[in-house]
């Protein structure tokens, strides 16, 4: 059993070991970003929180932005947990956003300050339509290409959080990082404005690939800085410490 | 540990006395390994229908899988985490769900994420994880960070009530092993040679 801490309410991830690296669970309306290179296993991270929120019948919405949903589901880790059947009863949804980009008549590369305000509307009125208590936006960064500028990054990240934090939900965020860099995301605005901070990573250590996780920040709640190394398995998520005496870091 | 060397019969007999959640070391002799996997894997395990989760570094889950069906020992509820085949280049195309690869002995975390993975999944109530060998182990990773792995290994295994068994092969064994899997084990059993 993970520990407690007690402040703010938690809304538990239901992957064990990040529930105890965050003492109990990530603080309730907390806007989280998970950020890290490609094949680190963020997109499964965020689906199992959602999915384990929906089986504990918190109402889910993954808006996709960069993969068609029905493809997602194909082709996400068969989890012995998971059962269609969540998303039959609307506990679990998937929203493709091009679709609302298409909807909402966003049809330019670039955003203007008026059409993110719309956007952020149209996934706020979605979210409390839906009387959702979790959120997974997949990705961010994606979302972000079409804004440009740090500003309307910022201006965005801001107005999403706010929303969704009103409404009580707690939100994860993914972004995504050259493999090769040392930044938290790709444009160096993210993470300033997110309750909390989750990087996910492959450490190469004597040739060995290693898939790793470690929560930088999280407002609201004490939590483990510590790096630890992941495996995706039909269970889920699973965790254990990094080995100190084979770290090159 | 026991005062002379312990046969298969003995060997399960001195498992059964410990109770859930002991770590064990079962230093042998090279010539005693038959008798070791008899006295462990059949006699205790099997006989108290337990899952076995079997970690070889030293020969491939198929050789050992050879080995069991030569001694006619039933082998359905042994489960091999497989961290020498990758590397020897010998790792099965199919993957069967009796044995669960991990790429090299030297990643540590991911053998005992592969081990957490089968205890989830195990549906049997007592569970049995053999580590063969940790010399093998030893050869690829330096005592500092097999300690460690021990450590957080058998710690991990104590707070969900499965046995814990650690061979040590006496011939290849150094006073700084010995060392480490004492630090760990809270019994000891050996099975060959007796020491001059």
């Amino acid at each position: 059993m993970p520990a407690k801490s007690a402040d703010r309410e938690r809304c538990q991830t239901g992957i064990e070991g990040l529930d105890t690296i965050l003492y109990g669970g990530i603080p309730r309306a907390n806007t989280v970003l998970l950020t890290g290179s490609c094949g680190t296993g963020k997109t499964s991270l965020a689906l199992e929180f959602l999915i384990h929120g929906a089986i504990k019948g918190e109402n889910s919405l993954f808006v996709s932005v960069t993969e068609n949903s029905e493809k997602l589901l194909a082709n996400i880790i068969p989890y012995k947990f998971f059962d269609r059947g969540l998303i039959k009863s609307g506990r679990l949804v998937f929203v493709d956003l091009p679709i609302m980009y298409e909807r909402l008549g966003m049809s330019k590369p670039e955003l203007s300050m008026e059409e993110i305000d719309l956007l952020v509307s149209a996934v706020g009125d979605l979210a409390r339509e839906l009387g959702t208590k979790r959120l997974v936006v997949d990705s961010i960064t994606s979302v972000c290409y079409k804004l440009k500028t740090s500003e309307k990054i910022r201006d965005f990240i801001l107005k999403l959080s706010k929303t969704l934090s009103d409404l009580g939900c707690t939100s994860i965020l993914v972004g995504e990082v050259a493999a090769e860099s040392h930044a938290y995301s790709s444009f160096g605005v993210e993470e300033a404005i997110a309750d909390g901070v989750v990087l996910m990573a492959n450490m190469e250590r004597r040739g060995d690939l290693l898939r790793t996780l470690q929560v930088i920040k999280m407002r609201g709640t004490m939590h483990s800085r510590a790096k630890y190394v992941l495996d995706l398995t039909p269970v889920g998520v699973l965790l254990v410490p990094l080995l100190k005496g084979g770290s090159t870091a | 540990m026991t005062d002379g060397p312990a046969d298969a019969q003995q060997i399960a007999a001195e498992l059964s006395e410990t109770p859930p959640s002991s770590a064990v070391s079962l230093q042998m002799s090279v010539d005693n390994y038959l008798d070791v996997i008899r006295g462990v894997v059949d006699l205790f395990a099997n006989k108290k229908e337990m899952d076995t989760i079997y970690v070889t570094a030293t020969i491939s889950s198929d050789a050992i899988r050879r080995v069991l069906e030569a001694l006619d020992i039933d082998s359905s509820r042994v489960y091999f985490v497989d961290c020498i085949s990758h590397i020897m280049m010998g790792a099965p195309a199919q993957q069967d769900e009796h044995t669960t690869l991990v790429e090299s002995p030297t990643m540590l975390e991911n053998l005992m994420l592969k081990v957490e993975y089968l205890i989830r999944r195990s549906q049997s109530k007592g569970k049995l994880v053999v580590i063969d060998s940790i010399n093998s182990l030893a050869i690829h990773n330096s005592n500092w960070i097999l300690s460690e792995f021990l450590h957080i290994l058998v710690s991990g295994l104590r707070s969900r009530d499965a046995y814990t068994v650690i061979l040590s092969v006496e011939e290849h064994s150094t006073p700084e092993i010995s060392n480490m899997v004492n630090l760990v084990c809270d019994h000891g059993i050996r099975a060959g040679k007796k020491e001059a």
